[in-house]
């Protein structure tokens, strides 16, 4: 749990100036009101930085939606329609989302073994990766069957938003067609 | 300093790509760079591919900044949006710039793109489309290997081989404005691809090829066909790889074939009382191509549905949806883009109508293999024993089976006998073959002798009496021939031309795929086919000094350089002076 406050506060600092300062202030050992001397000044050769930031649970939002209109999807009422009417349609998004998932994540099985399998599972395993269901009792090693492999994100390249805080809430703008 | 990477880039019709493999490093691996872009409004994301589209955004839209990338803030999109733009709105969004710099129909370094944008759009040249490109790879070079300046490194930029002198001209134009090194080296693309395959470390090529092979490598990408011979030869114990032949620049490609497909399914969709607006119908050619995709994959299914989503929220609700079936997308396309036909088969030419458009010249026969038949039939005495492919139509076996058949057809051979193994990325073999072109130069591996793949000639008018409503005939003198090799220079044997100081001296000039002629040739008699003008050259001459004759004698020169540049001079006789030939690109109307 701290190592993933510790990776949130060290992207925060990358990324968020004021943050960086506070920081910069918790850390100071004596957190006092008095103004922190003036840092040298800091070459302009660092990369543009963003204006403004937003979650990133909003931009990978958008990217579904986007690709695979999962927002349409998920907001429409689906009572009337015919099975095969959103059969074809969910054929579109499921490729759509799809892409967009093995682009970012490309999930692969958590473990190797295959679903079914047998695997034994060693002392001191990692319960952040495997989870014992059924009849655990006494004490590892336990000898077990794959119900699933679970899954693993093998890479996280989530896209950087660069927009303005007024659009900041906006997963998909509004489309106007002009005639 | 001496370069420590050797990087490749392929500056696409429809994708552009950059490769870089470090030097002095054994065993090392060619990477393709991420290139950051905008991938929707506001949003950057790094990809492999850069697609070679540009959007040129509304007022509101540069002021908010919405271009904004990790180096900086262009004023205008370039890359995956800007492709999904190009679909949306096509009156903003500049495509196919590089097909653009081969048109030698309209000045290539005026603002006319996007062609047809209305005025308040401020159009760029297809000289600075390229520039944008190669700039925004550069930026996402520079951000990743700030060690590494470009300037300093070894690079290889890659051109159709079909490209005549003034489209390789006016990239290396556009490359030099971005900012690549002087030195930088221009290479074919098909002989890229072949490098890559060269560069494949789980394969000995020497075990596939042998003496007297001549493979022929049939490129297809979104928009463009590109074709080229190379033979093998063995020399001192050791094979030799030489370009024989390279085809014309032929404008179709796989967007044809998806276009095609798009049209069979609206035609199903208008027979069910379905009418798709501009939006849906691009969504339709996306679903298309997804369709031909599994279809056509082995294994494939018999029949695949075409599904256009609402165009608003009611995703379900608005859907609409037909059918294709395997059997009648592979009829479609074999008919309309692989057609099985003779060696002495041509591309149909189509009439055209006195009144055509000045667009791009899009070819009016899509065979695919009508116009390989064609190029290979015009190879007298050489014959292709293997097949190399390359571009990402033929990332669909279906595609390269039915090329494979055609040539085994052609010359009685076996298609198994006929394909080089290969498993490399088509997409990105190009940009790869050249980064371990520009490693092999500096540190001696195998390399393809290319030359000049086109002959050239300028134009001279026959001096006689004039005669009202006759031309004069003109001749053709050839100043470069075709094979000439890179490094090399040429003093052309010819009767001394006259040229007139103070003045802008202008020749016609023309280029030849096929003819062989010796430097100083003259060629009286030429087809249209065989001889075709491009655009014209021009030398300005400074007055002579001291009341000297108006006239300079002069003879011409030919230089190719190794980087790949043609040099054309003209070269006094009566005194050391020499004028350099520029091509004049300027619009003829």
């Amino acid at each position: 749990m701290r190592l993933f406050q510790a990776f949130r506060v060290f992207f925060r600092v990358l990324s968020d100036g004021e943050f960086a300062a506070r920081v910069a202030r918790a850390e100071s050992p004596e957190v006092s009101t008095r103004p922190t001397p003036a840092a040298a000044p800091v070459p302009v050769t660092a990369p543009v930085k963003p204006a403004s930031r937003r979650s990133e649970a909003l931009t990978l939002l958008a990217v579904f939606q986007r690709e695979g209109r999962l927002v349409d999807f998920l907001q429409e009422p689906i009572e009337s329609y015919t099975d095969a009417q959103i059969g074809a349609a969910v054929r579109e998004v499921h490729k759509g989302c799809r892409q967009v998932l093995e682009r970012l994540f490309a999930p692969a099985p958590a473990v190797p073994t295959a679903e079914g399998a047998p695997l034994k599972v060693e002392q001191g395993y990692d319960p952040g990766r495997i989870r014992l269901t059924g009849q655990v009792s006494g004490t590892a090693p336990w000898q077990g069957t794959v119900a699933h492999p679970g899954w693993e994100a093998k890479r996280c390249d989530l896209p950087e938003w660069t927009g303005t805080p007024a659009a900041e809430r906006v997963i998909a703008p509004a489309e106007i067609e002009i005639r | 300093m001496a370069a420590t990477f050797s990087i490749g880039i392929d500056l696409g019709t429809t994708n552009s790509v950059l490769a870089a493999i470090p030097l002095g490093v054994e065993g090392a691996s060619i990477e393709v760079l991420s290139v950051p872009q905008l991938t929707a409004p506001a949003t950057v994301e790094g990809r492999p591919l850069l697609p070679s589209f540009l959007y040129l955004g509304t007022p509101e839209e540069v002021a908010q900044d919405a271009f904004r990338l990790p180096w900086g803030s262009p004023s205008a999109a370039v890359g995956e949006w800007a492709r999904r733009q190009g679909a949306e709105v096509p009156t903003r969004t500049v495509s196919g710039a590089k097909s653009w710099l081969t048109h030698s129909r309209v000045d290539r370094r005026q603002p006319i793109l996007p062609w047809n944008a209305p005025a308040e759009v401020t159009k760029i040249s297809p000289v600075e489309a390229s520039r944008r490109y190669l700039e925004h790879l550069l930026s996402a070079w520079a951000q990743s290997h700030p060690e590494a300046p470009i300037q300093e490194q070894q690079v290889v930029l890659t051109v159709p081989a079909s490209f005549d002198a003034v489209a390789r001209e006016l990239t290396r134009e556009a490359a030099l404005q971005a900012g690549l090194p002087e030195n930088f080296i221009l290479l074919e693309e098909p002989q890229a691809a072949f490098y890559a395959w060269l560069a494949n470390p789980t394969q000995s090529w020497r075990k596939l090829v042998r003496e007297g092979d001549v493979v022929a490598i049939c490129d297809v990408g979104g928009g463009t066909t590109d074709l080229t011979l190379i033979s093998v030869a063995q020399e001192n114990g050791e094979l030799v790889l030489q370009r024989v032949a390279v085809g014309n620049h032929i404008l179709v490609g796989g967007d044809n074939m998806d276009l095609a497909l798009a049209q069979l399914a609206q035609a199903r969709f208008a027979e069910k009382g379905v009418a798709l607006d501009a939006w849906q119908s691009v969504a339709l050619w996306h679903a298309c191509r997804a369709a031909k995709e599994t279809l056509l994959a082995p294994d494939g299914p018999s029949t695949c549905p075409v599904t256009v989503l609402g165009r608003g929220r009611r995703l379900i609700g608005g859907s609409i949806s037909v059918d294709l079936t395997r059997e009648e997308v592979v009829s479609v396309l074999t008919e309309g883009f692989f057609p099985p036909g003779s060696l002495q088969a041509r591309p149909v030419r189509r009439p055209q109508s006195g009144f055509k458009e000045l667009g791009l010249p899009y070819e009016s026969d899509p065979a695919v293999t009508r116009h390989l038949s064609h190029f290979l039939n015009q190879q007298s005495g050489v014959r292709p024993t293997r097949v190399l492919f390359n571009g990402g139509v033929f990332k669909s076996e279906f595609f390269r089976r039915r090329v494979l058949e055609a040539v085994a057809g052609w010359y009685g051979a076996t298609p198994e006998s006929l394909e080089l193994p290969h498993n490399q990325d088509f997409d990105l073999a190009v940009a790869r073959g050249a980064a371990y072109y520009g490693r092999a130069k500096l540190e001696k591996g195998i390399r393809i002798r290319g030359g000049a793949p086109r002959s050239y000639y300028v134009g001279i008018e026959a001096t006689g009496l004039a005669i009202p409503g006759i031309v004069r005939p003109l001749r053709h003198l050839c100043v470069v021939p075709r094979d000439m090799e890179e490094g090399t220079e040429l003093d052309i044997p010819s009767d001394t031309i006259g040229l007139l100081t103070g003045e802008q001296a202008e020749f016609r000039f023309f280029s030849s795929l096929t003819r062989r002629d010796a430097p100083g040739t003259i060629v009286t008699h030429a087809t249209e086919d065989e001889i075709q003008e491009t655009s014209p050259l021009v030398a300005t001459l400074p007055a002579a000094a001291g009341g000297e004759t108006d006239f300079v004698p002069v003879r011409f020169q030919v230089r190719l350089t190794e980087l790949g540049v043609l040099e054309l001079w003209c070269v006094s006789t009566v005194s050391e002076d020499r004028w350099k030939l520029e091509f004049s690109v300027r619009d003829e109307g």
